[in-house]
């Protein structure tokens, strides 16, 4: 044991410190760590287990009251349930929505909150406070709150179709159509993609944006060669954060969506309540999991590269 | 086989008598030791709450004080599903689950499931006076008020509202976009718009069959409704195959002046024009041919609940017409499980048209939750 730490010691003596193994530290990193693998991790691997068919033990309830429960065929289960959703006539049309609202809305999240966050940091002034205050207010609104007034905004009584009643015009009833969606996630997402932006965006060096302009650089030109790539980190986790957040999105889809085709967090909801049909939407919840996993991944890599810039690793 | 059926024949006799028992030694409610807890957990919407707290146990205590009703509230059964696996787990380990009363729809599922405490009209007097197939329909669980879903429209536009679904369904052609129904998985008024129309392709015996058991051969004999729904898409509110997410959202459409007619409970609506949340020009009637569904509400005394006996006495009360009296009269203008002419002659003036055994009767809960899906994926959008 000795010998195979002097061993680590020695090769990398040139690059870095040798951590330290402190029993202490461990012990203070283990409280979360046991809540989440006690409560969170438990949890998800007996619902991953009743997902291929495991009806015994602590799925042995779920499986007595719900519809359409495939059990296992061999011992380390079946796919039946996942096959099942799979070949259902709605999710291919669910699982399209999902992923265009989630791409559609980041995209659009991500550009308007470096236009706020670019303006601020290089305009600046009262006006810019004012407005980047305004566009954090979506941040302490609840979000049901938040559907039920986009909801009221838009349908068939609402602000637009009101106004343009009034010059002859039909204005399109908006609620129950997936493009509401798509504006309420951008309403309820905006805030924290600028707050984490900007935050990035202010600490690029005023010298290297005044150098830039000193040697005759367009602001085009500090934008695009300086100003994101120096802030690209602090976009990246705000994309991937985004992009989670509204891939697992329910009240605004569930206020504001279509029926057919919805966002999968509506469906996994459906299937477990009223379609009495806990395998689907514990399958449903695997599939976004997997999705969020591949989102997640950027932000590692993001992390690990910023890591590596600093010179952590 | 035949020597397992025997076995399960044989316990069941064996339940049964001990359970008949039992309930001798303690019929003598009067009896009891003084204030006794019944937990009455309400799973339902908020007009339901108000009725327990406001009317049903206020007057029950004032003539029972020796019980302490513990209400828990659970908004439009959010947590259904939940509570469900706690009964169910309770009963299959002969635990105490925590309630002794259930309001709500979930109690036909425990009682298919054979998770509540067996009534017969020896236990509970009233029910006697309860039409025989309320109580077969309940499997366990106890009739004790009823509302049904009727067509509100909106008088200021339609003069002579369809009396027929055959009619309905050519009204909705001839005036787009000025009808709507919400989606079954969000609420029973949506719900029963499209049972009825899948039943009016049906014989009366398939109904039937859909109605007492889980049957997947019947339900394929659906898609001629299907195909008369997903007609609809182009003709209901919106005009593209989108409906209203639950009850509320079709009542808002209704007080909104959006669409002028729609399938509605009878109890919702008469309370929200009682409140004047709805315009006075939303009147309401039930149509024929198949008429839409409605029926009774469910009382369930889960088989191990601590108090069951006191539950049990609480039941009877609510059946008994003083109760009854105020389950009409009250903010609930719900549907009395007994005979009008056993309530108060005034009430009971005010509901004697209403043939509660003829109401037609929604599916079994596994064909619903069949339906909600099979709705789901045949109709919106297509």
């Amino acid at each position: 044991m000795t010998q195979i730490k002097e061993v680590t010691v020695g090769d990398s003596l040139a690059v870095k410190k040798p951590a330290r193994l402190s029993p202490l530290g461990f012990f203070m990193a283990l409280p979360p760590v046991l809540v989440i693998l006690v409560f969170i991790g438990g949890p998800i691997l007996i619902a991953f287990a009743f997902s291929l068919g495991f009806t015994t033990g602590p799925n042995r309830i779920v499986s007595l009251i719900g519809q359409e429960i495939y059990p296992k065929t061999n011992w380390w289960g079946t796919f039946d349930a996942y096959k099942s959703v799979f070949t259902d006539s709605r999710f291919a049309g669910n699982i399209k929505a999902t992923l265009e609202i989630t791409f559609v809305a980041t995209a659009l999240v991500i550009i308007l909150a470096l236009g706020m966050a670019i303006y601020q940091r290089i305009i600046g002034g009262r006006l810019a406070a004012i407005l980047m205050a305004l566009s954090l207010v979506p941040l302490f609104v609840p979000v049901v709150i938040a559907a039920f007034a986009i909801r009221t905004f838009y349908d068939g009584t609402g602000f637009f179709k009101t106004i343009f009643y009034h010059f002859g015009i039909n204005f399109p009833t908006l609620t129950m159509t997936n493009n509401a969606v798509t504006i309420g996630v951008i309403w309820t997402s905006l805030p924290f993609a600028i707050l984490m932006i900007s935050s990035g965006l202010q600490s690029v060096p005023n010298a290297l944006i005044e150098s830039a302009q000193d040697a005759g650089a367009g602001i085009m030109r500090i934008i695009a060669t300086i100003m994101i790539p120096l802030a690209f980190v602090p976009i990246v986790i705000a994309t991937t954060f985004t992009a989670i957040g509204i891939m697992g999105s329910f009240t605004i889809p569930y206020f504001l969506g279509a029926n057919q085709p919805t966002m999968l967090g509506v469906e996994i909801s459906n299937f477990f309540g009223p379609y009495n049909r806990p395998q689907h939407s514990i399958v449903m919840a695997f599939i976004i999991f997997a999705a969020a996993s591949g989102i997640a991944f950027f932000y590692i890599w993001a992390n690990i590269r910023s890591a590596k810039q600093s010179g952590r690793i | 086989m035949f020597k397992n059926l025997l076995k399960k024949k044989l316990i069941s006799a064996i339940t049964f008598s001990t359970v008949a028992a039992l309930s001798l030694g303690i019929s003598a409610p009067s009896s009891q030791a003084a204030s006794t807890t019944i937990r009455l957990y309400v799973s339902a919407d908020t007009n339901i709450l108000d009725l327990w707290e406001k009317t049903l146990v206020p007057a029950f205590n004032k003539e029972y004080p020796q019980y302490d009703v513990k209400v828990t509230f659970d908004r439009n059964g959010a947590n259904d599903a939940q509570t469900l696996a706690k009964i169910t787990a309770a009963v299959a380990t002969k635990r105490d689950p925590g309630i002794d009363l259930i309001d709500g729809g979930m109690t036909t599922t425990l009682g298919t499931s054979g998770l509540l405490f067996p009534l017969t009209g020896n236990l509970l007097p009233n029910l006697k006076m309860v039409p025989k197939v309320l109580v077969t329909n309940g499997k366990g669980g106890i009739p004790y008020r009823a509302s049904t879903v009727l067509m509100a429209y909106n008088s200021k536009n339609v003069k002579t509202p369809p009396k027929s679904l055959a009619d309905v369904l050519t009204w909705i052609k001839a005036n787009p976009g000025k009808f709507t129904y919400n989606a079954p998985s969000g609420g029973g008024s949506g719900y029963s718009f499209v049972q009825t129309v899948l039943d009016s392709q049906l014989s009366a015996s398939e109904v039937q069959k859909l109605q007492t058991a889980a049957d997947k051969e019947t339900q394929a004999k659906w898609n001629k409704g299907w195909e008369i729904l997903r007609g609809l898409n182009k003709f209901t509110y919106g005009q593209n195959g989108t409906y209203p997410t639950n009850n509320a959202g079709t009542l808002d459409l209704l007080a909104k002046g959006l669409v002028d007619l729609a399938p509605v409970w009878s109890d919702q609506i008469a309370s929200a024009i009682k409140a004047g949340t709805m315009p006075k020009d939303i009147k309401y009637y039930g149509i024929s041919g198949p008429s839409l569904t409605g029926g009774p509400a469910f009382l369930g005394i889960p088989a191990t609940g601590k108090n069951r006996s006191a539950a049990r006495f609480l039941v009877n009360w609510v059946l008994s017409p003083a109760a009854q009296n105020l389950i009409v009269s009250g903010s609930m203008n719900g549907i009395p499980v007994i005979p009008a002419s056993k309530l108060d002659p005034v009430i009971g003036a005010t509901v004697s048209d209403i043939n509660i055994a003829a109401i037609r009767s929604p599916y079994l809960s596994p064909n619903a939750a069949d339906l909600r899906t099979a709705w789901a994926a045949e109709v919106p959008g297509k």
